[in-house]
């Protein structure tokens, strides 16, 4: 008995993590995918601007500055969608809450206004606005977690409810923002950097912190790969579920708010053909579709590489449907890695 | 060493869904650093056995002893609280987690960065998994890759090393070789056997003979919900074995 | 108990209902109460909302009923289903906003084979020229609509006289056909054509996204120094592009020209975001709708084309009641 165990276990010990570093080097590649694009089309840009009328892309901070505020808005959306889709689910109501919220945002910063002073008043309507947000994100969240809907027709059918409440709310037009603070937050800047960047860097940088930092990212990394496994390790799946939609409906709600001063009106429509580019960005930003990977710093890029090649197309002159060509191949590119990847290391969950 | 109390004593243990009886009347003992196998055809109970025992299933009737304390659990938390852990067939491992995450998945050790800032304690985790994973006699230097990266039968060790991490006293096995290829198969029997070296209960469920008569002590036959036989493992062959299962 | 109260409730409106029809009957002088549907591009938009005010004022003044049914966003697909269900409650005529120029056609032809005759309002089916006997899509007896290219024309020429008729000017647009924003754009370039002075740069597409219109002006305006001016081809192009030029620090340099007037552009001519907005009447396009519908409806002949009119607003004269009842409501 005991020598066959001794014998047993020699087998075992050598053979610890086999052919670990290509795969390890495949998933380095598939999750900084989007800041080698980035790299890519910035040098690509650069020298094309060189070439074609002797100019600069890169050294403008001008191009810098309108690319970054480009991708504010979508960045905000995009942001709440990485956890979602880490978690293996999406949240195709966001465009519309995020009109929502600024119709909210509008209004609210309006009728406070009139009671309080112009900082308060502009404070008053963006939280009230995220708040506002907050409630089709429990409305998703109850009928996900609750009640087994699928996530995208569960939030397909709030993308309806959240627009028309949307527009009922405007009256349908777009809603005039009267405060010179909250106009001043949308388009002003400090030391050359536009608030609203500012603004975005330090949600991005705490939402990044509790998705890599905290339990409940942790969690939601974990749902993603194995549910099955996660409920079993005891995690409240269906609070996780709950709290991820609120978080997304929120964050949506911030980028209403933001939309709304940098507008100065709240549109109901604001964030209707966001959604797919917030989408394109997480996807290209190195999340997978099916669940388990993905991260902020990699969405940031995804939402950057839109940014650029939109912008730069318009800027390097191109014929304006390139653009919708330029973005799909990235994210084709971006999957098509993605698929790589898990074919290298093995698709085991599959099984 | 059978004069010890048992770790897990299961005293006429009946499931009833409606009319039909998963399991009637049925009756086992483990004991510290025994391996106990759990045989049948499709449909003898061995599943109802195990959801039983993990607190998925509360029995209709009968007793189960920890260490010779009756107990009773409503969820499968309640089980591992008193040291019952399961490992599934399928693992239950999160794939794009470390090891060190899946050991503390669902009790990450949390730590303050700056002295404020809550933040998961990976260092921790990774340390945690370096030990535990070298008492299975599997040493691992890539603490930071996903488990992806790991072949089946490491897998299997990630899973029990979490149930050996957290202290569980009786480890249930389903299938735990079913997947895997026969080096793979033959790493797993091996964890078995470090197992039972520490004390610890196993309750092995598995198809294969081969298995069953490589790694365990005594081996329980389930035929239709009732126990058919109970032999130790030294004082039978497959035949006897195959007889008890199809009731031949 | 319930039962009967209900019964109760409808005797009595069924009274009120006869009441209020010999009422009416007696105000249209024995003639038949018309009910004439309008289907809108989509319901959720102040100007066809303003445009709903204006039929609703004429079917008062010639005692027909409205009905105003229509989807909640521009795409012929939701505006279908809808027409098809006006339809099948047979109004006496059908005045709709076609979402496009051919997918339209055979739904509309529907209409037209029951004997509903159908007016087309703000934009149009097949190349807009009806009752000519070519083509497949000229049943419709009329084409009421604000002259787009003509409005383009006015916006070029407000745009022109703005920055001194000369520099780089580009239109900012939602995508292309759409046959009102095309031919706003048509009118715009080529009245530019005339002024020597100044140069039209690529039209970009924004697909209806201030935030992309926005980031497309800073890159035009990145790649030309001395841009003097933008038209954005409706509400969010214009909008995007007034972003753009203030975040890009050029309000008042590079001067913004919008289409369409909702509340909120009064707010913007003031701030000088905005420098000039051409408004439509779409309250007029809904008026002389119905009374097109009227007018065939009682045996009379209607134009095939009717052309209603445009305000140029600027900061000069929003604050004039005349030109302010042209900002379209709510």
């Amino acid at each position: 008995m005991s020598t066959m165990t001794t014998e047993a276990a020699k087998h075992v010990a050598p053979e610890a993590d086999h052919a670990d570093t290509g795969k390890t080097l495949m998933q380095r590649i598939a999750q900084l995918r989007a800041w080698l694009f980035l790299g890519a089309l910035i040098i690509t840009f650069e020298i094309w601007a060189r070439l074609s009328f002797g100019g600069t892309f890169i050294f403008s901070p001008f191009n810098w500055q309108s690319v970054a505020i480009f991708a504010v808005a979508p960045l905000m959306i995009a942001v709440g969608q990485t956890y979602v889709i880490i978690s293996g689910g999406i949240d195709l109501s966001t465009g519309f809450i995020m009109g929502l919220a600024a119709v909210v945002a509008a209004h609210i910063v309006n009728l406070a206004g009139l009671a309080m002073p112009l900082p308060v008043a502009m404070l008053v309507g963006i939280m009230a606005a995220v708040a506002a947000a907050a409630i089709p994100g429990i409305i998703n969240g109850l009928l996900i977690s609750r009640l087994k809907i699928p996530p995208f027709i569960g939030t397909l059918g709030m993308f309806g409810v959240a627009r028309g409440a949307a527009f009922l709310l405007a009256g349908g037009t777009t809603v005039p923002v009267n405060n010179s603070w909250f106009a001043m937050l949308g388009n002003g800047r400090i030391f050359g950097i536009p608030y609203l960047v500012i603004v975005t860097a330090v949600f991005v940088l705490v939402m990044h912190y509790i998705l890599s930092q905290t339990r409940f990212g942790q969690h939601n990394y974990a749902i993603g790969a194995n549910m099955q496994a996660a409920r079993r390790a005891g995690i409240d799946i269906r609070a996780h579920i709950l709290k991820l939609y609120v978080l997304s409906a929120m964050c949506a709600g911030l980028g209403g708010a933001l939309y709304a001063a940098r507008f100065t009106a709240g549109a109901a429509q604001a964030g209707e053909p966001l959604l797919l580019d917030s989408v394109a960005a997480v996807v290209i930003g190195g999340a997978s579709l099916f669940g388990g990977s993905g991260s902020i710093i990699g969405t940031v890029a995804g939402a950057l590489v839109i940014a650029v090649i939109q912008y730069g197309l318009v800027f390097l002159n191109v014929e304006p449907f390139w653009q919708f060509i330029a973005v799909g191949i990235v994210i084709i590119i971006s999957v098509l890695i993605d698929q790589a990847q898990r074919r290298f290391s093995g698709g085991k969950q599959d099984e | 060493m059978n004069s010890q109390t048992p770790l897990l004593e299961i005293r006429n243990l009946s499931r009833h869904f409606g009319a039909v009886k998963a399991l009637q009347d049925c009756s086992m003992v483990v004991r510290p650093g025994e391996v106990v196998a759990l045989a049948g055809d499709n449909g003898a109970g061995k599943t109802t056995m195990i959801k039983a025992l993990s607190g998925v299933y509360p029995p209709t009737s009968g007793e189960i002893l920890i260490e010779g304390k009756p107990v009773s659990f409503g969820s499968p938390q309640e089980a591992r609280a008193l040291g019952i852990e399961t490992i599934y067939q399928d693992l239950a491992l999160a794939d794009n987690l470390t090891i060190g995450a899946n050991i503390f998945l669902g009790r990450e050790p949390m730590k303050k960065r700056f002295g404020f800032l809550p933040a998961i304690d990976r260092k921790k985790m990774a340390d945690a998994a370096r030990d535990t994973m070298a008492k299975l006699d599997f040493h691992v230097k890539r603490l930071d890759a996903p488990v992806s990266n790991f072949s089946g039968g490491q897998r299997q060790a990630v899973a029990i090393g979490r149930a050996v991490y957290w202290n569980a006293k009786i480890l249930i096995m389903d299938e735990p070789t079913a997947a895997l290829g026969v080096p793979e198969q033959r790493k797993v029997i091996s964890l078995i056997k470090s197992l039972k070296t520490q004390g610890k209960g196993v309750i092995f469920i598995s198809h294969n003979l081969q298995d069953i008569f490589a790694v365990s002590d005594r081996i329980v036959v389930l035929r239709r919900g009732v126990v058919a036989g109970e032999r130790n493992i030294a004082e039978t062959t497959h035949d006897e074995v195959v007889k008890l299962m199809i009731g031949g | 108990m319930q039962r009967r109260s209900l019964f109760k409730a409808a005797g009595v409106l069924a009274v009120a209902g006869a009441i209020a029809l010999s009422a009416g009957s007696a105000s249209a002088q024995d003639s038949k109460k018309f009910t004439i549907a309008l289907i809108p591009g989509l319901t959720t938009d102040a100007f066809y909302i303003t445009m709903r005010k204006g039929a609703e004022a004429a079917a008062k003044a010639v005692g027909a009923e409205l009905v105003f049914q229509g989807a909640p966003d521009f795409n012929p697909v939701t505006q279908v289903p809808v027409l098809d269900a006006v339809i099948a409650k047979k109004p006496d005529a059908i005045l709709i906003a076609p979402t496009d120029k051919t997918q339209l056609v055979q739904p509309l032809k529907k209409a037209a084979d029951a004997g509903i005759p159908v007016i087309t309002v703000d934009t149009f089916i097949g190349t807009g020229q009806y009752q000519t006997g070519a083509g497949d899509a000229d049943f419709p007896i009329s084409y009421v609509a604000s002259d787009n290219v003509l409005g383009g024309a006015m916006a070029a020429r407000a745009l022109a006289s703005a920055i001194g008729e000369k520099g780089k000017v580009y239109v900012s647009n939602v995508k292309p056909g759409i046959s009102t924003t095309d031919q706003r754009e048509q009118g715009f370039k080529d009245e530019m054509a005339k002024y020597p002075g100044i140069t039209v740069l690529e039209t970009q597409f924004n697909d209806n996204d201030a935030n992309k219109a926005a980031s497309q002006l800073q890159a035009v305006y990145a790649r030309n120094s001395d841009l003097a001016g933008v038209f954005g081809a409706n509400l969010f192009s214009a909008l995007g592009a007034a972003n753009g030029v203030q975040q890009a620090g050029q309000t008042g340099t590079v001067k913004v020209v919008a289409f369409d007037a909702p509340g909120s552009i009064v707010d913007n001519i003031n701030s000088g975001l905005v420098d000039v907005a051409i408004a439509q009447h779409p309250a007029e396009i809904g008026y002389f709708g119905v009374m097109a519908a009227y007018a065939h409806l009682t045996g009379n002949s209607v134009p095939t084309a009717i052309g209603t009119g445009f305000t140029v607003i600027d900061k000069n004269n929003v604050a004039d009641p005349n030109v302010a009842k042209f900002i379209y409501s709510e």
